[in-house]
């Protein structure tokens, strides 16, 4: 069994009360995403707010059991996710928040960059988003077209392409996007701007199901980055680009993991709230899910303590993420199986848990290419088959 | 018995009562000599280490063990024994493995009194011992597909290369990693019945689907898929219902 320690512990308590009021939100926010502006005051949004600033850029979140975290490991952050998402996915992710542009700019940014982006996140509540995602190319980091290329008058770049499948992108104050200013892998390269900038053009597009995450399409125009921009300005180029990229959601890609692990803890527990005279055979499937769920929630632990430990040990991160997502499928439709015809009618939240669920596939690389990492830590040794999990060495 | 510290960054493998478990245990030893050796050298382990002197078998008398095991002391049915000359040994089948030679045997006894047998705690560890094993064995089947596909040819490639057997094999290493996360620091006692028998039939999943890419060499006498059909009857002689 896999335990959390204290402090871990004691997050996760505070994050499933805090999470009541997510739910209570839940079928408001799906019917209208913007429903969120309405919810900043919530105890978990305050928290989502500022979850990624280090304590010592001037982040006080509120002392849970006489600890404060911000929300700079991954650990932590599949703790909050997982409550948070088993409370509501939507809401988690609708809430504004440094997240995934986050994770870049603690990743990337120079100290003149981090200082600026924290301290504009902690004056106010901030949306930010992660445009890496194209339309013709999918998220293929190395197959980025947008373009990033000198100005013609020596100021700064000019950013030219798309984006799609991008959440809150036409809500997004900060904008972290992902384009090419040269071949190879170490064309690539992340930039930071504030929107509304000229040039810069999102709407959200209409999405069966995640609806808080306001997924959307950017256009890119002519958009003038200034220099103070570039994130990674100060390390070598290996350091930056694909290298930054695949850092980057090594790190996050846990998080998504536990977010589906929450969705399929949603609707187990629903099940057991709302079917309270299971035959034998119910109760044995019930139980045979928990089980289920337990045993990849152990896996995403083990997986967010790996990254936390080097950063380029993402492998666990990917089988745990191709785990979760096919078990919020399962979990999800096999819950309406207990509620007989019309379950998903007369279950509402039911039926948007198995339309969030499937938002699990995709986010942060489909399960394919999740897979095809996996493999690849097989042929190149990198999983250890007698310590595969070398965070408990 | 199992021991060692397993603490990383906010994670810790715990057994039952919240004690910090042992990094080499019973069950690595039976994992990794399952894993290296196969399926007789792992059975070994776990006899010496848990049922020393005694023959184990399932609830209805069934068991799989190396050559000659089956008639090497008292019997231990499910958790009670009795002499060998009191019961009646059927041999089944016999198995002429790459990891050494194994037998199928049916036990039918006397009466038993419960009171005679190891604990029910240490038939509990056996259980869990021979998920450990079954483990253990697949890992090593996984290891066993990778060398046999880099060597096959498809094309200017290798089947190995190719996007679906990518794709098989990392599907069966996610479950793998899965079902040893939830092995981590389980104790006996906390593996029911029922979480042991989804954990065989998870293995056996696991198992098919890694000799689906051996194609026809899966059906061989003496190869990987015999010893696969024998790791299923070890699940089977011990299922609980």
């Amino acid at each position: 069994m896999i335990v959390l320690d204290e402090k871990l512990t004691v997050l996760r308590a505070q994050m499933r009360e805090w999470g009541a009021d997510f739910r209570s939100a839940a079928l408001e926010l799906d019917g209208d995403p913007e429903a969120i502006r309405r919810h900043f005051d919530l105890p978990a949004a305050r928290f989502l707010a500022t979850m990624g600033i280090p304590l010592e850029y001037g982040n006080e979140p509120e002392r849970i059991g006489g600890h404060r975290f911000d929300g700079s490991t991954a650990l932590q952050r599949v703790v909050v996710m997982e409550e948070l998402a088993c409370a509501d996915a939507g809401m988690l992710v609708a809430s504004p928040g440094p997240l995934l542009a986050g994770v870049v700019v603690s990743l990337c940014a120079d100290e003149a960059q981090k200082k600026w982006f924290y301290r504009r996140m902690l004056e106010r509540p901030l949306w930010t988003c992660f445009a890496l995602t194209e339309p013709d190319r999918g998220s293929d980091a190395s197959a980025v077209e947008t373009s990033l290329t000198p100005a013609a008058d020596g100021e700064g770049a000019i950013l030219n392409g798309a984006k799609r499948y991008v959440g809150n992108a036409a809500r997004a104050q900060i904008a972290v996007v992902f384009a090419r200013s040269g071949c190879g892998p170490m064309g690539l390269t992340a930039v930071m701007l504030e929107t509304p900038a000229d040039g810069f053009q999102a709407e959200p597009l209409g999405m069966l199901g995640l609806r808080g995450a306001r997924i959307g399409a950017i256009t890119l125009e002519d958009v003038r980055i200034a220099e103070k921009g570039f994130l990674g300005r100060h390390l070598p180029p290996i350091r930056r680009g694909l290298w930054a990229f695949v850092q980057t959601f090594n790190l996050l890609r846990p998080g998504v993991a536990a977010i589906a692990v929450g969705i399929a803890r949603a609707a187990h527990d629903y099940v057991l709230a709302n079917r309270l005279a299971l035959s034998p055979a119910e109760a044995d499937r019930i139980d045979a899910l928990g089980r289920r769920i337990e045993g990849t929630r152990e896996l995403v632990h083990l997986a967010a303590a790996a990254v936390d430990a080097d950063t380029g040990n993402g492998h666990l991160a990917s089988a745990a993420k191709l785990r979760a997502a096919a078990l919020a499928e399962e979990v999800t439709l096999a819950a309406c199986q207990f509620f007989g015809p019309g379950a998903r009618a007369d279950h509402p939240l039911l039926d948007k848990w198995v339309r969030d669920a499937r938002a699990m596939e995709f986010l942060e690389g489909t399960s394919n290419m999740q897979r095809l990492n996996v493999f690849q830590s097989l042929q190149t040794r990198k999983l250890s088959s007698d310590n595969p999990f070398p965070v408990l060495a | 018995m199992a021991g060692g510290r397993r603490a990383g960054q906010g994670v810790t493998a715990v057994d039952g009562a919240g004690r910090a478990t042992l990094g080499t245990t019973i069950w690595s030893r039976c994992h990794r000599a399952a894993r290296d050796e196969g399926l007789a050298a792992a059975i070994d382990v776990l006899c010496s280490e848990l049922l020393p002197g005694l023959v184990p078998c399932g609830p209805a008398g069934h068991s799989v063990l190396p050559a000659g095991v089956a008639l090497g002391g008292r019997v231990w049915l499910d958790g009670v024994t009795f002499g060998a000359a009191a019961g009646r040994m059927r041999l089944l089948a016999a198995f002429d493995l790459p990891g050494g030679p194994l037998e199928a045997v049916r036990w039918t006894g006397p009466a038993a009194d419960p009171a005679a047998g190891p604990n029910d705690y240490v038939r509990a560890e056996w259980v869990l011992g021979l998920v450990w094993l079954r483990l253990g064995w697949s890992e090593g089947l996984r290891g066993h597909c990778l060398r046999y596909l880099r060597g096959r040819r498809t094309g200017d490639s290798t089947l190995l290369q190719q996007q679906l057997v990518k794709g098989s094999l990392a599907d069966v290493t996610a479950e793998q990693l899965e079902i040893r996360a939830m092995l981590l620091g389980c104790e006996a006692d906390r593996l029911t019945p029922q979480f042991a028998d989804e954990l065989h039939d998870r293995i056996t999943v696991a198992d098919r689907a890694q000799l689906r890419l051996l194609g026809a060499s899966s059906m061989l006498l003496g190869g990987p898929g015999e010893e696969a059909y024998v790791s299923e009857l070890i699940a089977d002689a011990w299922r609980s219902g």
